[in-house]
């Protein structure tokens, strides 16, 4: 092959790379149906039969000691009733005194919002109140007082089953949340599917695999491995890092779509938080 | 450079074609080291490996693995440990040589270590 054609040929290859590139990153939906979700390797009974068997004595333990995001909860309702802000206003002010009008909502979240053209969850919700009907500045998320907030708006929905929809405008961001769920990344090349869905109930070192159908309904969670409480997002980074992956920032539009994936997977599971996990 | 770059391609592009017993002897026992270590191979995070405790069940037993093994096949070993995805394209087993998790020569050693607990069997 002579300089010339190797370089044409070389040419040729960059072109049809850079075409598919831009051929997924523009038609979301029509590259979506190229990802073959597995099977869950286990049915959710079978699930909780192992890990009572691994984990049960350490659950016990746990529930005798009680949960120490308990008090993050109270703390929750204190800031949902205390005015912040240039107009004065508390989220009680328009959400009642006990949060009477937020009963049953957060079991709707994550769900599309045209005004952001996207998913909105409860974290983002929150401080858009803030911001647009408080004047009070944005809460940093993962802070004590923002996940406090969040923990309590969530604690309005506990034992209410999840309903999210991913109809209609929603649909597109749901399939970008699966398709980063089943995407191959980082130096290990996994994806989050390959072991909370294909190998969930399977041991990886000491730890039970845990299928992705009971992720979503106990967040935010308190974990004894990080000795505070923490957001559903938070665990994303948690596994990012350990499987060696980017690391995204909170609320960022991948994680709010990953996020609507993985509540629509819990659908039906009533809600119950805080979550207290190892 | 660019000629130095072909030539090394072009030399281990020999070195993976020629048959299984020409291929480079590891040390079995630095082998163990990375299976074992927890930053490197890892291997018990999904192989059941001898004298490893909490060993996950992802994957097959290495040792009894090794037993469906003989010299011969010494490159199928090594092109396991060295991409997995050459037998499945869907595997779960990190790509460990392409990915720069092991070195060629930590595959080498890992793949004489692989051979050694096939002999303790
Ligand atoms: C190599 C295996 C592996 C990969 C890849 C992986 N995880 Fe995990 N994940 C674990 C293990 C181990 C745990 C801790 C035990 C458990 O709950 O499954 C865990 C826990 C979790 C939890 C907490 C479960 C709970 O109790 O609520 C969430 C949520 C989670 N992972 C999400 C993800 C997401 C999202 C991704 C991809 C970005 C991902 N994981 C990738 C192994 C993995
Ligand atoms: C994250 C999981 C995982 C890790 C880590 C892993 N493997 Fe594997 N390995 C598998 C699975 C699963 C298979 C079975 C084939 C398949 O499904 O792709 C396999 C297959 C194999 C095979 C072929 C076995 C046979 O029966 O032919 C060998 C050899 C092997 N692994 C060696 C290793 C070594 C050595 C390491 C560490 C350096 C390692 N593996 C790390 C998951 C893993």
């Amino acid at each position: 092959m002579s300089r010339f054609s190797r370089a044409f040929v070389l040419l040729a290859c960059a072109g049809v790379l850079t075409a598919g590139a831009w051929k997924y990153s523009f038609a979301g939906e029509e590259a979506a149906p190229r990802i073959k979700e597995y099977t869950p390797n286990i049915s959710s009974q079978e699930y909780e039969k192992r890990y009572n068997a691994v984990y049960g004595k350490s659950t016990e333990k746990m529930a005798e000691e009680g949960n120490p995001a308990d008090f993050m909860l109270d703390d929750g309702k204190d800031l949902f009733g205390k005015a912040e802000g240039s107009a004065g206003k508390s989220c009680a002010s328009c959400h009642g005194a006990n949060g009477e009008k937020l009963k049953g909502v957060a079991a709707t979240f994550p769900k599309y919002d045209p005004a952001i053209n996207g998913i909105n969850t409860v974290a983002l919700q929150i401080n858009r109140c803030r911001q647009e009907h408080m004047g009070a500045a944005p809460l940093k998320y993962e802070t004590y007082d923002q996940l406090a907030l969040e923990l309590y708006v969530k604690s309005l929905s506990n034992g209410v089953p999840i309903k999210v929809s991913i109809d209609g405008p929603a649909k597109p961001f749901y399939e970008a949340g699966k398709a980063y769920y089943y995407k191959r990344h980082g130096q290990f090349n996994f994806s989050c599917a390959i072991c909370h869905v294909k190998y969930a109930g399977h041991m990886m070192r000491a730890n039970l695999l845990s299928s992705n159908r009971h992720h979503a309904d106990h967040w935010p969670a308190y974990r004894l491995d990080w000795g505070a409480a923490g957001s559903f997002q938070k665990r994303f980074r948690g596994c990012n890092k350990n499987v060696r992956q980017e690391v995204l920032p909170f609320q960022c539009e991948t994680y709010r779509d990953l996020e609507l994936y993985l509540t629509y997977q819990a659908n039906g599971l009533p809600i119950q938080v805080p979550g207290f996990k190892m | 450079m660019r000629t130095s770059n072909i030539v090394a391609l072009g030399f281990a592009l020999i070195l993976f074609s020629l048959p299984g017993a020409v291929l480079a002897k590891g040390n079995a026992e630095n082998g163990k080291k990375i299976v074992e270590s927890r930053s490197l191979g890892n291997c018990a995070a999904c192989h059941v490996v001898p004298g490893m405790e909490f060993p996950g069940d992802v994957g097959p037993d290495l040792a009894k693995s090794m037993e469906g093994y003989t010299e011969r096949d010494r490159d199928t070993v090594r092109q396991w440990v060295w991409d997995a995805r050459q037998f499945n394209p869907d595997t779960i087993m990190p790509p460990f040589g392409p990915n720069k998790l092991l070195t060629k020569e930590q595959v080498d050693d890992v793949v004489e270590y692989l051979f050694s607990i096939k002999k303790k069997n």
